[in-house]
């Protein structure tokens, strides 16, 4: 049999694997839309919290240094083992912690928001429409 | 050509490497399948954190990914429909290799999602140099394959 003609079968199985995986997997993904996660805030709902707010950027170092919400701690991925203990030194459980990151198509807010729960912070959400919804919401 | 390849691949010293480097590529294959089966959606939300494909494709993506991960692991293990599952590794880390350099390009600051939530923190540079490694095992692996 060909190389090909086995990838092609190989395709065929992995095809039917995965309408099984959508079909009954308890954590298969939804479809029509991404889901709608409870950990996300708007800023209408961040404004009533005011002043115990922690803002974290997610965005890489470049775009923090070009802009950001001020006293706003940067803690992305790349950099995670140097900044996360500067984030734990703002930090206090009585503060809600809220990521953003460049816009709604940015999903690393949402990431860095889980990472941190993860970690033990269980106040921490992420900003719908992130950097640019705050931009815009300012006088 | 054929004698050529046959000829290589009955060198005691490739075929030895052959069966290392074939049983460490299932290795990788079926802990990135699992690691992703374990948690679809999960794997659909870094899927969507490269910001390259509408919602309903990703989600296709994030069943379908791990399912040829599975098949072609299985196959690299059992000896089977090996040059399928080469061709399919290629295709796989080429795809991947694709995504983490457009990442890389528009300065997305992401986790790589390679092996599901398994392993977090790894960037976009290294799972790129792993992915560049692991296309040249399978070319290596390509070109020494018996094909009596």
């Amino acid at each position: 049999m060909t190389a090909f003609r086995q990838a092609g079968l190989i395709l065929l199985i992995a095809v039917g694997l995965a309408g099984v995986t959508a079909a009954v997997h308890p954590k298969r993904p939804a479809f029509r839309a991404p889901p709608t996660d409870p950990n996300e805030v708007n800023l209408a709902q961040v404004q009533h919290w005011a002043r115990t707010v922690l803002w974290v950027d997610a965005r890489p170092d470049a775009e923090f240094a070009s802009g950001h919400i001020p006293e706003a701690v940067s803690l992305n991925f790349e950099n995670w083992p140097e900044q996360f203990p500067k984030f734990l030194d703002q930090y206090s459980p009585d503060r809600r912690v809220v990521v953003y990151c460049s816009a709604t198509s940015c999903q690393l807010s949402r990431e860095i928001a889980e990472k941190l729960r993860t970690s033990g912070i269980t106040n921490a959400y992420f900003l719908e429409g992130g950097w640019e919804a705050w931009k815009h919401a300012q006088p | 050509m054929s004698t050529v390849n046959r000829t290589v691949a009955a060198r005691p010293v490739v075929r030895i490497s052959r069966y290392a480097l074939r049983f460490l590529m299932a290795a990788l294959f079926l802990f990135a399948a699992v690691a992703k089966l374990l948690d679809p959606a999960a794997f659909a939300q870094q899927i969507a954190n490269y910001q390259l494909t509408p919602w309903p494709v990703t989600a296709g993506l994030a069943v379908l990914l791990p399912a040829l991960e599975l098949c072609v692991g299985i196959c690299l293990l059992l000896g089977r429909w090996e040059s399928g599952a080469l061709v399919w590794t290629a295709i796989l880390l080429t795809i991947f290799s694709g995504a983490l350099v457009a990442a890389i390009a528009r300065g997305l600051s992401i986790d790589c999602g390679c092996f599901g939530r398994s392993v977090e923190n790894t960037g976009t540079i290294w799972p790129l140099i792993r992915n560049l490694t692991l296309l040249v095992v399978t070319g290596f692996l390509w070109f020494s394959r018996d094909r009596q």
